[in-house]
């Protein structure tokens, strides 16, 4: 019940907060980014209430059904739209992050919370989830300074001055954001890909050709990729925030055949680990 | 019938500027100023008394001063094609054309700058002075134009002395600055100036102040170069090197004279790799443009116009609106009131010259006439002419005095030069050398269409039976309540 009520206290932070980021391409007083540092930072910490709470559960809440899924999702991409915002100041980023934030929050409330319940959870199980989703919502942050990165090239190019035109950070500081995120998702991405083979390793082995394996390694890749290849200078502007959004769309399919697609199929779980399905039970 | 006003018809400005035109088709148009002494010549030989050309990156007018017949508007957009070579129909849609009082008008909009880009701007007002200068060492400029002309001088130093209107000058500064902010952060950028002037020095100003680090300059005279980095603290360098600078630098700001581009797709083609890709912004304010617009579409480089900072600047625009507002209303009623000026002026210079005429008539047949006479019947004779002189010109005199005061004056006069054959003021040159402080008359032909009404439809039909005082007919200067 007090995890309800915190989920829906977070959801309205993230509501009013993507309101409020909307609200500042037209209205003078939402264009400070403290409102939606605030709305977002509410919102986020009363999720991580909600998760603390779960976590009081013990082993009885494993963090894998479909409404887990959903949430995790929209508490990684809050927290790493808050680091963004906290250090880029580009306002304008929560008007793409925020209203996926709210969705996703919503989704995991209507969505089900059936626990697909674990024998033994293994000891890194924690990390990987944390890790993992860490890595999706800084992708996915990377993914939004991309796109207002292209949007405002685009602008810049048709020379296009309008309200989006004042309200959007330079190209530097959005290419600068992207960079950032893509090198610290890379870097929890990594871990979250090391501790998932572990895991698998020591249960039935990892299976290489399992799609959701195939589309994490693959992710992983394009991002190490574009993350070298940025730093040696290969790639750049335009042609680097269009890989973004191909590593974004990757990291969309690996969590949709990892997660809540997956879930109704093959019990969607950690690459390898036997699963025993509570209701079974 | 009424006679067309010949001020009202003749006194007219065509041109184009930057509210219609893009710049792309005003450089196509644009006069380079060593060429403009030859237009104006052009101009003269189409049937024109007077013209001035103003040429600057905003804006391309010719106020001119047409004699009576033909269209002048379309034997100005005829040369003005011809001239440049480019197709009437190119250019006429985005002309303006405007005559008699709202072409004056429009003259003191342009040279207090409310017309400009840059709400404020002083450069405006130094090329209409410049653009006059020529025309009158050219012999172009006559007496309306001048009197127009010294008129717009004088209305922009009020209109800028007001103070609202200085705050917005920086506004073309800002937008650059605003648009190179869009593309980075400006702390620690280099910027490469090429050419020199007011407006560059204002974007490099605003530049400075919003952190850059290094300026450097380049101009076709080194000296220019120097003296301009001198001032605001930059480092001099030559053309010639353009290649490597272009390699170094962030923001290349484009001001100079030449009537080509300077940088094309294939400088910053050659310098792309060194630059490794950096983010290169171009801001070009010159007219004609200097740097090729297909450098736009390279990846990572970025081209704005001075239309596309006017675009930026938003701020400018709301001030414009405020400004505007307070002073186009004055503005209105100034040209009309030299447009009245104008009109008055000339009843009282063709009287002048009427009665200087009838004069020199009356003496000389006094003169031809009294030899033999004693001297009581040549005092009657001398006598008698002036009343003569009187009872005839009252008439003319009359009509000219009520012309004036109903605003029909220069109409009037037009008729009286041409029934008495008066040989009016034409020699702007003298006039300007001469530096007069009133307003000139304005050199009007009369009509080429023949009177259809006779002098007795203006003058009375009988001589008054009081023929007016000998002071006022038959010499001296008239007083007129037009005036």
């Amino acid at each position: 019940m007090t995890q309800d009520i915190l989920a829906y206290g977070a959801l309205a932070s993230f509501i009013l907060g993507a309101v409020a980021a909307i609200a500042g391409f037209r209205y003078e007083a939402f264009k400070r980014p403290g409102w939606q540092f605030v709305l977002a930072g509410l919102g986020a910490l009363l999720k991580t209430a909600a998760i603390g709470e779960a976590c009081k559960s013990g082993t009885t809440h494993f963090f894998n059904s479909v409404s887990d899924i959903y949430g995790l999702m929209a508490w990684a991409l809050a927290l790493s739209y808050l680091l963004a915002l906290f250090v880029s100041r580009a306002r304008s980023l929560g008007a793409l992050a925020l209203p996926a934030v709210a969705a996703l929050m919503a989704l995991s409330i209507v969505s089900d919370k059936t626990q697909t319940q674990m024998a033994t959870p293994p000891a890194l199980f924690a990390t990987h989830i944390i890790c993992a989703f860490l890595g999706y919502g800084l992708f996915l942050t990377a993914c939004s300074a991309s796109v207002l990165y292209l949007e405002q090239n685009r602008l810049l190019k048709r020379k296009t001055f309008g309200v989006l035109f004042q309200d959007l950070p330079s190209l530097e500081r959005l290419e600068w954001l992207e960079i950032l995120c893509s090198r610290l998702g890379l870097l929890i991405f990594t871990v979250a890909l090391a501790t998932g083979i572990e895991m698998a390793a020591k249960s039935s082995g990892v299976n290489w050709f399992d799609w959701k394996i195939l589309s994490t390694v693959v992710t992983w890749l394009v991002f190490f990729l574009l993350v070298t290849g940025r730093a040696l200078r290969w790639i750049n502007g335009r042609t680097a925030a269009k890989c973004v959004l191909a590593g974004a769309a990757l990291v969309l399919i690996t969590f949709m055949l990892g997660h809540p697609a997956e879930k109704k199929t093959t019990a969607g779980r950690i690459p390898g680990y036997r699963f025993r399905d509570r209701r079974a039970a | 019938m009424s006679v067309p006003s010949p001020l009202g018809t003749t006194l007219r400005v065509i041109g184009l500027s930057h509210h219609k035109a893009p710049v792309a088709l005003r450089e196509r148009l644009a006069f380079r100023a060593e060429d403009i002494s030859k237009a104006l010549s052009g101009i003269l030989a189409h049937g024109f008394h007077e013209a001035v050309i103003l040429s600057t990156c905003n804006r391309v007018e010719v106020y001119s001063v047409a004699g009576e017949g033909g269209d002048a508007a379309a034997r100005l957009r005829g040369y003005l094609s011809e001239y440049h070579g480019v197709p009437e129909h190119e250019f006429a849609p985005a002309l303006y054309d405007h005559k008699g009082a709202d072409a004056i008008r429009h003259l003191f909009e342009v040279a207090s700058s409310l017309d400009s880009q840059i709400l404020g701007e002083t450069e405006i007002l130094a090329q209409a002075k410049d653009a006059y200068r020529v025309s009158v060492e050219s012999g172009a400029c006559g007496p309306t134009l001048r009197s127009v002309f010294e008129r717009a001088f004088f209305i922009s130093k009020e209109v800028r002395a007001d103070g609202g209107i200085g705050r917005s000058q920086a506004s073309v500064s800002s937008a650059a600055v605003g648009l190179a902010k869009k593309l980075f952060e400006l702390e620690n950028r280099k910027v490469l100036v090429v050419g020199t002037g007011e407006m560059a020095t204002g974007i490099v100003r605003a530049l400075k102040s919003a952190g850059v680090a290094e300026i450097w300059v380049a101009s076709r005279t080194e000296e220019r170069a120097q003296e301009f980095a001198k001032r605001e603290g930059g480092n001099p360098c030559h053309m010639r090197h353009l290649e490597e600078y272009l390699t170094k630098v962030d923001i290349v700001l484009v001001s100079s004279a030449a009537p080509h581009f300077i940088i094309g797709p294939k400088e910053i083609l050659a310098v792309a790799q060194k630059r490794r890709n950096r983010t290169l912004c171009l801001i070009d304010i010159s007219v004609p443009r200097n740097v090729d617009p297909a450098v736009h579409k390279l990846d990572d480089t970025f081209l704005y116009d001075i239309d596309d900072l006017e675009g930026v600047a938003r701020d400018g625009k709301m001030e414009r609106e405020t400004v505007a507002a307070h002073w186009l209303p004055k503005l209105a009623e100034a040209a009309r009131e030299q447009m009245r000026v104008l009109h008055g002026s000339e009843p009282r210079e063709t009287a002048k010259k009427l009665l200087e005429h009838a004069e020199a008539a009356r003496v000389e047949i006094a003169r031809e006439h009294s030899r033999g006479m004693d001297a009581k019947s040549a005092e009657a004779l001398c006598r008698a002419l002036e009343r003569l002189q009187g009872k005839l010109l009252h008439g003319p005199l009359d009509t000219l005095k009520q012309s004036a005061r109903e605003g029909g004056g220069a109409d009037a006069s037009a008729w009286v030069s041409r029934l008495f054959r008066l040989q009016m003021e034409t020699n702007a040159e003298s006039a300007v050398a001469e530096g007069e402080t009133q307003p000139p008359v304005a050199r009007s032909a009369p009509p080429d269409d023949p009177p259809k009404r006779t002098l007795d439809d203006r003058a009375p039909k009988t001589a008054p039976e009081n023929p007016p005082p000998r002071g006022e007919a038959s010499g001296g200067d008239v007083a007129f309540a037009g005036n």
